[in-house]
């Protein structure tokens, strides 16, 4: 199988004649190349069980998570629902084409610079801010309003979402879904005053306005989580919020 | 590859798990410059694969009313087969509510109980409900907490910043010197003290549950130092590893009431442990899985069921999400539908850098904390949902001590060193020969053979003459690759000369305890001996580099040391 691998900053790609073995994932592969093959290979990787968040990158077109993606279903007719992004390359026929996940700067091979990803995640004040006096034990909180913040906590910051986004591409300034869900988090939490100026920081054309829902957030999320839906509930609270309702 | 910056900071801290962060947050808090280098960015550590929970007697359970902190140390200190140090245990099970609610205060996402407090869940070797938990991502919830409240204190990170070397002049830490993956350069860091939380060394086996990232690096960074090591020979071997690729599949899961079946569909675990079954400590339960398969009652591919199957869809879908998403990801299984495949792993280090509950090395200026230390809480084995709390609450110690015993800076010593760091990495780039991979699957394969679950006299000896074998091999081991812009395989190089190091320490300590203890378990030396062995193993370098082993005397005085039984 040919296993064609952007290299570099940009633009050149270097292809490799694997046999791949049954069940490897595109993680796998990798390690494979540079530990037989190439050692200058570089990519990104920690937990290997799809909790950390390191090792998205582009497979054939599909933003993935490196570690839970076997080859396999690279390889296989494409799924309904699944998101597809332009790629620079030819997909080599029956074989497997890798990229850097898009949107973000190139480092190098399949090394994206995080940055501009987490400075936007910052910017919306990612930190409880507790209303109120401090419990001697913990806050009372309900299994619902529990459950439903952990629709977002669930995220773990693997960018996919962002990479995903026609927003992001096209707007500047825009924080990217997982930055959004996030913010809405802490809207949720009851240990906060509850007040809807915690939306606020985001109530702007390159903020919550400026999604248009393609929903390939929440197509892309590996953890399931639903930036869309956090959107779209955070913009029908600052409307009604004008309308004075 | 120099670069001549020299960074200075009051603290600064090694790792951005949960450990470190906690420290960071502490030294900050009173008024450090705080720095965390760390060789990811810190939400990537391996505190996030955490499941299972954090225990804290907080008696919210109705089976749990009574509970307090000396019933949570007794089973900490039963579970450890007597080996931990009970002061420090104390002060762990003591201040664990304290930790666990200024967690939540500070925002962490727990699961709930039906009065809308922290729920709490029965884990191994806990004689009440005791775990509290985030469904099963309890250190996912956790980490990302400390790093939100990390990020928002001005504490300056530089992510994926590999440390190389200590530089310790006069018995006393100045600091480290360390490469910026990024841009390849290497860059001296100057420090009042320095916070060690690096975390375990999961790595040296074939078969971990551990993040690729678990690579001894703290430990060997102290360890050349010129600091003890303690207890390594501790390793404990998870039951519940997703059979081939060792993922964890959580103690929540027979805390929720999963059982363990062999191939003739017997729950086993009543033959080994008749109380607790499969929630005996893991070290118990890890023992009887592998003998179930050596006696042929095991299933293709050398393991056991983990059976979900009676707790119902929705309780599996409420409590155990992340786990079912992990069976169906890498197993491509329901476990609402079918058994999950496991087979034990390693999972976690009970040894690691000697420290006093306050983290000190016995190097001025050098702290340890988390899984890279051994306080020591857990002794011969760790309890399930005691490693979280360990963080949590010798973090925030040991960041208070950082900041409370620093010492003069000397710029000039880390100027020096890095000069030297320099020259040394420049001829791995230049020289020609055998690269890590080879090297680093034959070490594991010896690990995991020779200094596994069971143990013996020959069995170690000879794994012992491979990896003096492969010390010398890596003595010749090269980069191989020109690029020096995130490059792994300079970093993967040096982690296999930590990793070297530190399996080394472990066999060796392995080698002196003619007993069986805990996770530490010798087919020649199958009986406990207190008389001979009640007492920590410390490993150091001694001034010819060649390791020496002493001992030291366990800290006894809340509970009567008793024999085992589950």
């Amino acid at each position: 199988m040919i296993i064609r691998i952007h290299r570099g900053k940009g633009g050149k790609y270097d292809d490799f004649d694997i046999e791949a073995a049954e069940g490897m994932t595109v993680l796998d592969l990798l390690f494979y190349i540079q530990e037989n093959v190439d050692p200058s290979l570089a990519f990104r990787y920690s937990c290997r069980g799809a909790a950390c968040g390191s090792c998205a990158v582009l497979a054939n077109g599909l933003p993935v998570l490196a570690c839970k993606t076997p080859l396999s279903k690279l390889t296989k007719p494409a799924e309904n629902g699944q998101v597809f992004l332009p790629v620079s390359a030819e997909i080599p026929g029956g074989g497997i084409l890798l990229e850097p996940a898009p949107y973000l700067p190139v480092i190098r091979d399949l090394v994206v610079d995080w940055e501009p990803f987490f400075e936007k995640y910052r910017k919306l004040e990612p930190v409880l801010k507790a209303g109120g006096e401090t419990p001697e034990k913990e806050y009372i909180v309900g299994h619902d309003e529990s459950r439903e913040m952990e629709k977002y906590t669930n995220c773990i910051l693997c960018a996919l979402c962002w990479s995903a986004c026609p927003i992001v591409a096209g707007v500047e300034g825009y924080p990217g879904p997982a930055a959004l869900a996030k913010l809405f988090r802490f809207y949720l939490d009851p240990r906060e005053s509850g007040d809807i100026d915690r939306l606020s920081i985001a109530d702007n054309e390159s903020g919550w306005w400026a999604c248009d829902f393609y929903t390939n957030c929440k197509k892309v999320c590996p953890k399931g989580v639903p930036p869309n839906v956090a959107i779209g509930r955070a913009r029908k609270l600052l409307k009604d919020k004008e309308e004075g309702k | 590859m120099g670069n001549k910056d020299l960074y200075r900071h009051d603290v600064i801290v090694v790792g951005g798990g949960l450990a470190g962060l906690r420290a960071a947050v502490e030294a900050c808090d009173r008024g450090a410059d705080t720095a965390v280098l760390s060789k990811v960015y810190p939400l990537r550590s391996h505190s996030v694969a955490a499941q299972g929970g954090i225990n804290a007697a907080l008696g919210n359970s109705p089976a749990a009313k009574d509970d307090n902190w000396e019933k949570h140390a007794f089973d900490t200190i039963k579970g450890s087969v007597y080996l931990a140090d009970q002061d420090a245990v104390e002060i762990l099970c003591r201040e664990a509510p304290g930790a666990v609610f200024e967690l939540e205060h500070w925002g962490t996402v727990f699961s709930r109980d039906d009065h809308g407090r922290l729920a709490q869940r029965p884990f191994g070797g806990a004689d009440v409900p005791r775990t509290c938990y985030a469904a099963d991502r309890t250190g996912h919830n956790l980490l990302n907490t400390l790093f939100e409240q990390a990020a928002s204190r001005g504490i300056r990170f530089y992510n994926e910043f590999f440390v190389t070397s200590l530089v310790v002049d006069e018995e006393t830490c100045r600091g480290c010197i360390a490469l910026d993956i990024l841009s390849g350069n290497l860059h001296g860091f100057s420090s009042k003290s320095l916070v060690l939380a690096t975390g375990g060394y999961g790595m040296i086996y074939d078969h971990s549950t551990n993040s690729l990232i678990n690579t001894a690096d703290g430990m060997a960074l102290a360890y050349s130092a010129g600091a003890k090591l303690k207890d390594m020979e501790f390793v404990q071997f998870h039951p519940t590893t997703l059979s081939g690729s060792n993922i964890l599949i959580s103690e929540g899961a027979r805390g929720e009431g999963a059982y363990l079946v062999n191939s003739e569909g017997d729950r086993f675990m009543a033959k080994y442990a008749p109380q607790a079954e499969e929630l005996a400590p893991r070290d118990i339960v890890a023992r009887s899985i592998m003998k179930e398969i050596q006696a042929g009652l095991g299933f293709d591919g050398g393991c056991v069921h983990l059976d979900l199957r009676h707790l119902g869809a929705e309780k599996i879908r409420e409590r155990l999400p992340g786990i079912r998403q992990i069976a169906m990801d890498f197993a491509d299984l329901d476990p609402v539908e079918q058994p999950i495949p496991v087979q034990p792993g390693q999972h976690y280090s009970m040894g690691g850098i000697d420290v006093s509950p306050d983290g000190e090395t016995g190097i001025r200026g050098l702290f340890a904390v988390g899984e890279c230390a051994c306080i020591s809480v857990h002794g011969a084995n760790r309890l399930g949902g005691n490693s979280l709390l360990d963080t949590l609450v010798f973090g925030r110690r040991v960041g208070d001590k950082a900041f409370n015993e620093s010492h003069d800076e000397a710029a000039p010593v880390v100027e020096a060193a890095l000069n030297r760091e320099i020259k040394r990495l420049d001829e791995l780039f230049s020289s020609r020969g055998e690269s890590f991979a080879s090297l680093m699957r034959e070490m594991k394969k010896t690990m995991f053979e020779s200094f596994g679950i069971f143990r013996d006299e020959n069995n170690m000896q000879e794994g012992l003459g491979s990896l003096n074998e492969l010390g010398k091999k890596f003595e010749g081991a090269a980069v191989n690759s020109a690029r020096k812009i995130f490059c792994q395989s300079l970093v993967r190089t040096l982690e296999l000369g930590f990793m070297l190091d530190i399996a080394g320490a472990v066999a060796l300590s392995a080698l002196w305890r003619k007993e069986s203890r805990g996770s530490h378990y010798r087919t020649d030396w199958p009986d406990r001996d207190d008389d001979r062995y009640l007492k920590h193993t410390l490993i150091s370098k001694t001034d010819g580099q060649k390791p020496a082993i002493e001992y030291s005397p366990v800290k006894l005085g809340l509970f009567p040391v008793k024999e085992d039984g589950y």
